[in-house]
C-alpha cells in the first residue's frame, strides 16, 4: 500500500465511524413503545394494595409507583448490573454494607425480615415474630424446608450459632450493641428466642438488613472467616460463583430455593447475575445505554437527570426511581462557637435557598426539598414539622444573625459587629461544590459571614466530623452531610441524637451512653427521652407523635440544614421487569426500591 | 557494564528506601482512618470494637514501629494484607492479580502508539514543512492537548453507545472469556492511553528522522537510486529509533503507574483502579504495596533501557 492509499484508508475508516455513529443510534430505538411496555410493569394493573396505605405521594414526587402487577413473569436469562462501587466483602457480619452491597448480598443471603410498603416489617425467612410486653424478648419461627447452598438444613440452631460470629464481627458488634441484643437461643427446631438488654420495639428492623439480619452458614464462617469470604454460603435465591474484585461478581440461580411467587412459580426467575462496579457515573450510564449492562444503579441526581434525558431522546431504558428519607444538606457543630448559638444556626438556615441548592446539585424536578428526616412519602413524615421548618427568607435570616453579631456577649469571642467565620466543607464532588458555592454566595451577601470553602476527600471529611482525637467533638464547623435512612427511625435517630461526648452524657446522668455518630453534637435530654420512649412501644400513632416532637425540636434548634431528599434509581433496559412490584412470601407488597436496592430474586426478563 | 549495573543497583536501593519511607509516612499521616472505612460511616460502633480492629491491624503501634515491621516483612516478600478487603494479600491477591491487566493496557497502548507514531513521524520528516507535515503536526498537537480521560469518554460514546461495537466498561479476562472478548474490553482504554503516547513518539521520530535524513549515508543511498520508501524505512528509520526505544521503555514504566484515570473511567481491575480505591479507603498497605511495586518497576525498566541502550549504541559503552 502506498502512502496515498494509506492516508485514504485512514480517512475512510474515520469517516465511516463518524457516519455510523451519527446514523446508528440505539439499535433498540423505537423508545416509545418499549418504554410504555416497561412502564406497564407498574401500570398494567391498578390495585388497592399500593403505597397509598403508607401515605400519599408528595406533590412533585416522581417516584416509580410501588404496586402489584398481574403480569406473568418468565424464567431464565441473565443480566449484568452496574453498581456505583465495589462491595467491601461477602460477609454480612464483617464487611460494611452500603447500597451497592445491599444489591449483592441479598442474592446470596436471605434476610430474616423484610420491609413492607407501609413502613412495617414482615417475615422473610422468619414466618412470624412476636415480642413480650416490654419488647425485651422476641420469639420467631423459621420457615421449614430451607437449606443452605451447601445442602445443610437451616434450623434455629443455625441462627443461634451465627450469634457468636456476629459478636466478633467488625460491623455486627456495633449493631448488636445498638439493638440491645444480648442473646440468641434455639428454643425449638425452628423457634428462635432473641433476648434484649433493653426494650426495642423496632428490633425486627435489625433483622431486615446486614449486619445481623442476613443468614449465613455459621460453621464454615466460624471455621475460617477469610475462606468464607471466598466461598460465601447462605440460603439465598442465588449461589455464589466467583468474584473478581473491582470487576465482576457472579451469582447463579439456586435451583433448590424455597421461595415461590404468588403463581406458585419457583424463584428466582433469572439464571445468572453479574454485578459490575463502575464508579464513574457517566460510564455506568453509558454501559446501560450500550447494553454492556442491563441495569444501572445510581444515588446521584445528576445521573438520574442524564438518564431521563437519554430515555426521553429514545433510549430503550426505564427508570425505577425512589425518593428516600435520606436527605442531604449539612450540619453545624453545636459544640463549637458560634454554632453553639441557635441564632447563628437559624439565621444561616433561613438564608439557605433550598431550590437554588437543589438546582446546583442537578436535582430540580428530581429531589424534593427536605424539612425533616423523613421524605413526604414516608409514613413518619409530618406536615406540622414541614410548616415549622425555617424556610428560605433571606431578610429574616439576616435579622436573626445580626442579633447574634451585635451581641456583645456573643459566644465566639469576637467584638460586636464583626462577621462570623464559617468553614464550609464538602468532599470534592463537582455538584456538591456547586451547591456549596450557592450557600457561600448567599451567606457572604449578608455581610455577616466570612466563608471559607474547603474540600477534603471522603475519609478526611468523615474523620474531621468524627473527632476521635478530641473526645468526638470534631474539628468541623459547617459540614456537608447526609442524614436519615429508610429503615425504622430508631435505627439511626437513637445514635444520631444520643450524647455526643462523655461530658455531655455525664451532665445528663447518662454515663456510658456516648455516640460517635452524633455528628452535629446536638443533644437535648427531652429529645433523647422521646427517642428511647419510641422504642418501648409498637403503637404507630404513639411512635409517630414522639418522632414528630423530635422533628419539631430539630426544626426549632436547627443543628442540621437540609437541601433535598436523596433520589435514587435503578435504570434498566426496558425488558427488565418486576423491580417495583415484588412481594413478600405472605403476599404483602414490598417496599419497592429504597436506596436503589433491587430484590433480584423477583426480577425477570420480558420475552422479546 | 559491571560498573553501570552496580551504580544502577545502588540507585535502585536508595530510590526504594525513599519511596517506601515517604509513601508510608504520607499515607499514614492522612487524616482519614481505615477503621471508619471498615465500619462504614453511619454504622453503630462501640469503642471496644474500634480498639479491637485497630489492634488487629497494628494501627495502635507507633508509626516508626509500623514502618520497620512492614519493611522487615517486605524484604521477605510479604507486603501484608489489605485492611479493607481482609484476607486479600497485597502481593498475591492484589499486585499479581492486577499487574497483567495494567501491563496489557500499557503494552497495547505502546504498540498502538508506535504503530501510529512511526508513519506519522516519518511522513512529517519526509514532507517537512509541507501540508502533510503541517496537518500531522496539528493532529499530534491535538492528541497531546486532549487529556486521555476526555479521549476515553469520546471513545465510549462513539464505539459503545452510538455504534454498539464494543463494551463501555469492565474487563474480560483471557482466562475466563478468551482473547477476542478480552480485546473487546481492552481496545478502547488502550487507545485512550495511546493517543498521548503517539503524539510524543511521533514528534520524536520526526525530529530524529529529520536529522538522519541529512546524514551522508542517506544521501548516498538516494544517489544509488533506491526508492524513497526503501531509504526511509530501511536506512533512516533504524538510527532514528534509538530515542524512540528509550522513551518507549520509560513511558511503559510510567504507564504501569499512570493508568489510574483510565482504569477508573472504564472500571478496569488493574493496579491503578485498586490504588485509587485504596486511597479512598485509607487501605494503607495496599497503597504502600502498589506504590513500591510501581517504583521498582519504573526504576528497573529504566535500568534495562539504559543497559540496552549501551548495547545498541557502542559509543555510549565506550564513553
Amino acid at each position: 500500500m502506498n502512502k496515498r492509499s494509506f492516508t485514504k484508508l485512514l480517512a475512510l475508516l474515520f469517516s465511516f465511524a463518524m457516519i455510523a455513529a451519527a446514523c446508528g443510534g440505539d439499535s433498540s430505538d423505537g423508545g416509545e413503545d418499549t418504554t410504555d411496555t416497561t412502564a406497564g410493569d407498574a401500570e398494567e394493573t391498578e390495585t388497592e394494595d399500593t403505597v397509598a396505605e403508607s401515605g400519599t405521594e408528595a406533590e412533585g414526587d416522581v417516584d416509580t409507583e410501588v404496586e402489584a402487577t398481574d403480569a406473568v413473569a418468565t424464567q431464565g436469562g441473565e443480566i449484568a448490573i452496574g453498581l456505583e462501587a465495589e462491595i467491601v466483602g461477602m460477609r454480612p457480619w464483617e464487611d460494611t454494607c452500603g447500597s451497592p452491597c445491599m444489591n449483592v448480598l441479598p442474592t446470596i443471603y436471605d434476610k430474616l425480615m423484610e420491609a413492607t410498603a407501609d413502613g412495617g416489617y414482615e417475615g422473610w425467612l422468619l414466618e412470624d415474630i412476636s415480642a413480650n410486653e416490654d419488647f425485651t424478648v422476641w420469639v420467631g419461627t423459621l420457615r421449614s424446608g430451607v437449606t443452605f447452598h451447601d445442602g445443610s438444613e437451616l434450623t434455629a440452631q443455625s441462627v443461634a450459632d451465627m450469634f457468636p460470629v456476629q459478636q466478633e464481627g467488625a460491623t455486627s458488634a456495633g449493631a448488636i450493641s445498638a439493638s440491645g441484643l444480648i442473646g440468641v437461643e434455639a428454643t425449638g427446631d425452628l423457634e428462635i428466642t432473641y433476648t434484649l438488654g433493653q426494650a426495642n420495639s423496632a428490633f425486627p428492623a435489625y433483622l431486615s438488613r446486614a449486619p445481623i439480619g442476613m443468614v449465613f452458614e455459621p460453621v464454615s464462617a466460624a471455621a475460617d472467616i477469610d475462606a468464607f469470604n471466598e466461598n460465601p454460603i447462605g440460603t439465598g435465591p442465588f449461589v455464589f460463583v466467583s468474584r473478581d474484585l473491582d470487576n465482576e461478581t457472579i451469582v447463579e440461580r439456586n435451583a433448590d430455593y424455597w421461595g415461590m411467587d404468588s403463581n406458585g412459580t419457583q424463584l428466582p426467575y433469572l439464571d445468572k447475575i453479574s454485578f459490575r462496579p463502575i464508579p464513574d457515573e457517566g460510564t455506568r450510564l453509558d454501559a446501560l445505554l450500550s447494553d454492556t449492562t442491563q441495569v444501572m444503579h445510581t444515588l446521584r441526581q445528576g445521573t438520574i437527570r442524564d438518564a431521563r434525558a437519554a430515555r426521553d431522546e429514545g433510549a430503550d431504558i426505564f427508570m425505577f426511581e425512589f425518593q428516600g428519607n435520606n436527605v442531604g444538606g449539612g450540619m453545624f457543630n453545636v459544640l463549637v462557637p458560634p454554632y453553639d448559638d441557635v441564632r447563628v444556626r437559624r439565621g444561616l438556615t433561613q438564608m439557605n435557598s433550598q431550590d437554588n441548592v437543589i438546582e446546583a446539585l442537578g436535582g430540580t424536578g428530581i429531589s424534593l426539598p427536605g424539612t425533616q428526616w423523613f421524605s413526604p412519602d414516608s409514613p413518619w413524615y409530618s406536615e406540622k414539622v414541614a410548616a415549622a421548618w425555617p424556610e428560605f427568607d433571606f431578610d429574616a435570616g439576616v435579622a436573626t444573625l445580626q442579633d447574634y453579631v451585635d451581641d456583645p456577649e456573643r459566644s465566639d469571642g469576637k467584638a460586636a459587629g464583626e462577621p462570623i467565620d464559617a468553614e464550609l466543607s464538602c468532599p470534592p464532588d463537582p455538584t456538591l461544590i456547586a451547591a456549596m458555592q450557592v450557600l457561600e454566595q448567599t451567606w457572604t451577601a449578608s455581610g455577616l459571614v466570612t466563608v471559607e470553602l474547603t474540600n477534603y476527600d471522603q475519609q478526611t471529611h468523615i474523620n474531621y466530623a468524627l473527632g476521635a482525637e478530641n473526645g468526638f467533638v470534631g474539628d468541623h464547623t459547617t459540614h456537608c452531610w447526609r442524614v436519615s435512612g429508610d429503615d425504622d427511625p430508631s435505627t439511626f435517630l437513637n445514635q444520631a441524637l444520643a450524647p455526643p461526648t462523655a461530658e455531655v452524657a455525664a451532665a445528663n446522668g447518662l454515663d456510658g451512653i456516648v455516640s460517635p455518630l452524633n455528628w452535629s453534637n446536638y443533644f437535648d435530654a427531652e429529645v433523647f427521652g422521646s427517642l428511647v420512649a419510641a422504642t418501648a412501644t409498637d403503637d404507630f400513632d404513639e411512635r409517630y407523635a414522639l418522632y414528630e416532637s423530635v422533628m419539631l425540636k430539630l426544626a426549632e434548634d436547627v443543628p442540621i440544614w437540609f437541601s433535598g431528599h436523596t433520589a435514587t434509581a435503578l435504570g434498566v433496559r426496558s425488558d427488565v421487569q418486576g423491580l417495583s412490584s415484588w412481594e413478600l412470601p405472605n403476599g404483602t407488597l414490598g417496599v419497592g426500591l429504597p436506596n436503589a436496592e433491587g430484590r433480584w430474586s423477583m426480577a425477570w426478563l420480558a420475552a422479546e | 557494564m559491571g560498573r553501570i549495573l552496580a551504580t544502577r543497583l545502588l540507585r535502585l536501593g536508595a530510590t526504594l528506601f525513599a519511596v517506601t519511607f515517604l509513601s508510608f509516612i504520607m499515607t499514614s499521616l492522612l487524616p482519614g482512618d481505615p477503621v471508619n472505612a471498615i465500619l462504614g460511616v453511619d454504622a453503630p460502633r462501640d469503642q471496644e470494637t474500634v480498639d479491637r480492629i485497630r489492634d488487629e491491624l497494628g494501627l495502635d503501634k507507633p508509626l516508626p514501629v509500623r514502618y520497620v515491621n512492614w519493611l522487615g516483612s517486605a524484604v521477605q516478600g510479604d507486603l501484608g494484607e489489605s485492611y479493607i478487603n481482609r484476607g486479600q494479600t497485597v502481593w498475591g491477591d492484589t499486585i499479581v492479580q492486577r499487574l497483567p491487566v495494567t501491563a496489557q493496557l500499557a503494552f497495547m497502548a505502546i504498540i498502538i502508539a508506535v504503530i501510529l507514531a512511526v508513519p506519522i513521524g516519518v511522513l512529517g520528516a519526509y514532507r517537512q514543512g509541507r501540508w502533510e507535515d503541517q496537518t500531522t503536526s496539528a493532529g499530534v498537537q491535538v492528541a497531546l492537548s486532549v487529556p486521555n480521560f476526555i479521549t476515553g469518554i469520546f471513545l465510549i460514546w462513539l464505539f459503545a453507545v452510538k455504534l454498539k461495537w464494543l463494551p463501555a466498561s469492565n474487563w474480560n479476562r483471557i482466562s475466563d472469556k478468551g482473547l477476542i472478548a478480552n480485546l473487546e474490553t481492552a481496545i478502547l482504554p488502550s487507545t485512550a492511553l495511546a493517543l498521548t503516547q503517539m503524539a510524543i513518539f511521533s514528534r520524536l521520530v520526526r525530529s530524529d528522522m529529520i536529522a538522519t535524513l541529512q546524514e551522508n549515508f542517506v544521501l548516498s543511498a538516494k544517489a544509488k537510486g533506491l526508492s524513497d520508501r526503501y531509504v526511509l524505512f530501511r536506512h533512516a528509520l533504524r538510527p532514528s529509533s534509538l530515542s524512540l526505544a528509550t522513551i518507549v521503555g520509560i513511558n511503559f514504566g510510567a504507564l504501569l503507574g499512570g493508568t489510574v484515570v483510565i482504569e477508573t473511567l472504564f472500571a478496569i481491575p488493574g493496579l491503578g483502579f485498586r490504588l485509587i480505591n485504596a486511597i479512598n479507603q485509607r487501605d494503607i498497605l495496599v497503597i504502600q504495596g502498589i506504590t513500591v511495586f510501581v517504583a521498582v518497576a519504573y526504576v528497573l525498566i529504566n535500568t534495562i533501557v539504559d543497559l540496552l541502550y549501551t548495547v545498541l549504541d557502542p559509543r555510549i559503552r565506550k564513553g
